[in-house]
């Protein structure tokens, strides 16, 4: 018989140090900060049915009263931050958003249930982040509707803006078919929307192609 | 061969065969999840805070007039909205229709540049970082929506008699592509110069203004 | 990290280094486990030795488990790696035929040339052999064209086909492949008592 029928520790060694190397792997393992916590599809419907916004005439009562379990921060730049911002309000600008102590200090205001207002220079700024916290787990993150700059041309009489519409955002402001449509005299036709969009979709395979 | 090896020999391959078992047992314990491939958070987070996704009304428009293949406007408002009025040439991918499988192979397509378009942006932008978690590159955002759109193509607002140059350039652009899109009258008082810039090369921008 | 070369980590020119690297590590594992004989190859047909089964099968089950927990652990992205295009058909027949070359020859294509690295005259043969066979394939390929290019299922894995998730059928392979190595040194035992090289 062969040498290694006889006795494989020769065999014996190499699987050794394979396991060894997969140990070495386990080990090694990146721990990330963040995990997402909701799937695709959990994350579309929380937004089609989201309701964490704040209304400018909330504020109001939240800057009077300071309440302990409700925390504004400040997505804008330091800067800007300075040179005004929402009282009782924290600067927590956005490149330092991924600095590793401001992950656990948010994560820590999440334990104790803290509500957490968001607002950047408008609605849009802030609205990224705020979606991104929703999805790697913070639920307790508001949006505040209008961003700064609507606070601050109503900051003296935050309660009238219960009627007003301004902040609202999402809804056409015009009626578009009316706007848009052809005038007269023109010589577009009016049916050019028909005309099939020409779309170029993504192949399937994505397995390397190649070889032999 | 020699008994005594014989022992050896056993009790040496038993001692593999079990190895080999746990380790094939031990990769049925591997959780792997159907989710789709995705970035990580720090990466998206990363992605979101810059500012270069916003393209403006007066880009788009001049990539429509030019007829730039590379373009495709992707609307994620319902399809009620869509019907009623829609850009020209933009698809209607309502959001809660954002997963599936027809409407991803719109994304990551070499070449295309995909640009999201709502109301105002904040829907767009929704959808952006969450085609971003995916990993598509070249997808975009129309700063402004079609509120935006209105506002400068359909309706441009002239600029003040003591605007810059560059607003009375943009507003000249802006009222050719209102011809190119309405077909309005082309009121000219005074001998107001109206053209569409079409293929010019240019040394300016045209200005990244909007609403 | 993945495969190297697809993710940028090294660049296109070490495909060749890696090739001969490799190339030569095969050697010398197939070499130093005796395939360099026909005797020992041909024994998997008659029965008095399995070392082919023994050597593949550990390396199939040992690469399989190796790249499941690879991907786990993040060193590989198995979504990258190349697959095959599968041709059933064709396939099969050519398995077929391989095998009986096999069993005549004494030899597979790789083996031969461990044969000739140590001077054999029969893989000398065997290679001249191959080459004959490839040049009339390829006088022949527009015969059997068709045939060829048939049974297409595309660059399938057996997961995707059956929807059964890979570590079960990891954890089937190495089953098998154990059992078969048992199975196959009773198998041996048995009939080395009536061939009278192996008595020593």
């Amino acid at each position: 018989m062969h040498i290694h029928e006889i006795n494989p520790w020769r065999t014996l060694i190499a699987v050794a140090i394979f396991v060894v190397i997969l140990l070495i792997g386990f080990l090694t393992m990146p721990k990330p900060l963040l995990n997402y916590e909701k799937s695709m599809n959990e994350s579309v419907d929380a937004l089609l049915m989201s309701e964490d916004y704040v209304y400018p005439w909330e504020l109001e009562e939240i800057i009077a009263d300071k309440p302990d379990s409700i925390v504004i921060f400040d997505i804008r730049d330091n800067f800007v931050f300075g040179q005004g911002h929402i009282p009782g309000a924290e600067n927590l600008s956005a490149n330092t958003l991924t600095f590793p102590e401001n992950i656990e200090r948010l994560k820590a205001l999440k334990e104790m249930g803290t509500t957490i207002i968001l607002y950047g220079e408008d609605e849009l700024q802030a609205n990224g982040p705020w979606l991104f916290f929703h999805q790697v787990g913070f639920d307790n993150m508001k949006l505040l509707l209008g961003g700064y700059k609507y606070y601050n041309e109503h900051k003296d009489d935050l309660y009238s803006t219960m009627d007003d519409d301004a902040y609202y955002s999402g809804f056409p402001k015009f009626d578009y078919a009316d706007m848009a449509a052809p005038k007269e005299g023109s010589e577009l036709f009016s049916d050019s929307e028909n005309k099939p969009v020409e779309v170029r979709r993504r192949k399937k395979s994505n397995i390397a192609a190649g070889g032999c | 061969m020699r008994i005594d090896n014989l022992n050896d020999m056993n009790r040496n391959y038993i001692f593999l065969t079990i190895v080999m078992l746990v380790l094939a047992a031990g990769t049925l314990f591997l959780t792997t999840s159907d989710e789709p491939k995705q970035i990580a958070p720090e990466e998206l987070l990363q992605e979101i805070i810059q500012p270069s996704r916003y393209v403006t009304t007066d880009q788009v428009a001049k990539m429509i007039i030019q007829g730039d293949p590379s373009l495709l406007m992707v609307d994620v408002r319902p399809e009620g909205e869509f019907e009623e009025y829609a850009l020209p040439g933009s698809v209607n991918v309502p959001l809660e229709n954002l997963l599936d499988e027809e409407n991803l192979s719109y994304f990551g397509v070499p070449g295309v540049k995909v640009v999201f378009v709502s109301n105002d942006d904040i829907r767009a932008d929704q959808t952006w970082v969450l085609t971003k978690r995916l990993g598509y590159k070249g997808t975009y955002v129309l700063k402004g929506g079609i509120n935006c759109w209105m506002q400068t193509i359909i309706d441009p607002l002239p600029p003040n008699e003591d605007a810059p140059k560059s607003e009375f350039e943009a507003y000249a652009f802006r009222r050719g592509a209102q011809i190119y899109f309405t077909g309005a009258a082309t009121l000219a008082p005074d001998g107001e110069n109206v053209q569409v810039q079409v293929r010019r090369r240019e040394k300016t921008n045209v200005a990244a203004g909007g609403c | 990290m993945g495969p190297l070369i697809p993710n940028g980590i090294i660049g296109e020119g070490w495909d060749f280094v890696i090739a001969i690297l490799l190339g030569i590590a095969f050697g010398f594992i197939l070499e130093a486990s005796g395939f360099s004989s026909s005797r020992n190859l041909a024994g998997v047909f008659y029965g008095y030795n399995f070392v082919v089964l023994r050597v593949f099968f550990t390396a199939l089950i040992v690469a399989m488990v190796g790249l499941m927990y690879f991907d786990y652990v993040g060193w590989l992205d198995l979504s990258q790696i190349f697959i095959l295009p599968t041709y059933l058909t064709p396939m099969i027949v050519g398995g077929v035929i391989m095998g009986f070359g096999f069993v005549i020859g004494g030899y597979c294509p790789g083996t031969s040339f461990t044969g000739i690295a140590i001077g054999k005259l029969d893989a000398i043969f065997f290679t001249v052999g191959l080459f004959v066979g490839i040049f009339l394939f390829s006088l022949t390929y527009p015969l059997f064209e068709g045939f060829f290019d048939s049974g297409y299922l595309g660059n399938v894995t057996l997961t995707e086909l059956t929807g059964i998730p890979a570590p079960w059928f990891a954890f089937a392979f190495t089953f098998v492949a154990l059992a078969a190595f048992w199975g196959t040194m009773l198998i041996e035992k048995r009939v080395r008592k009536n061939m009278k090289q192996y008595k020593f």
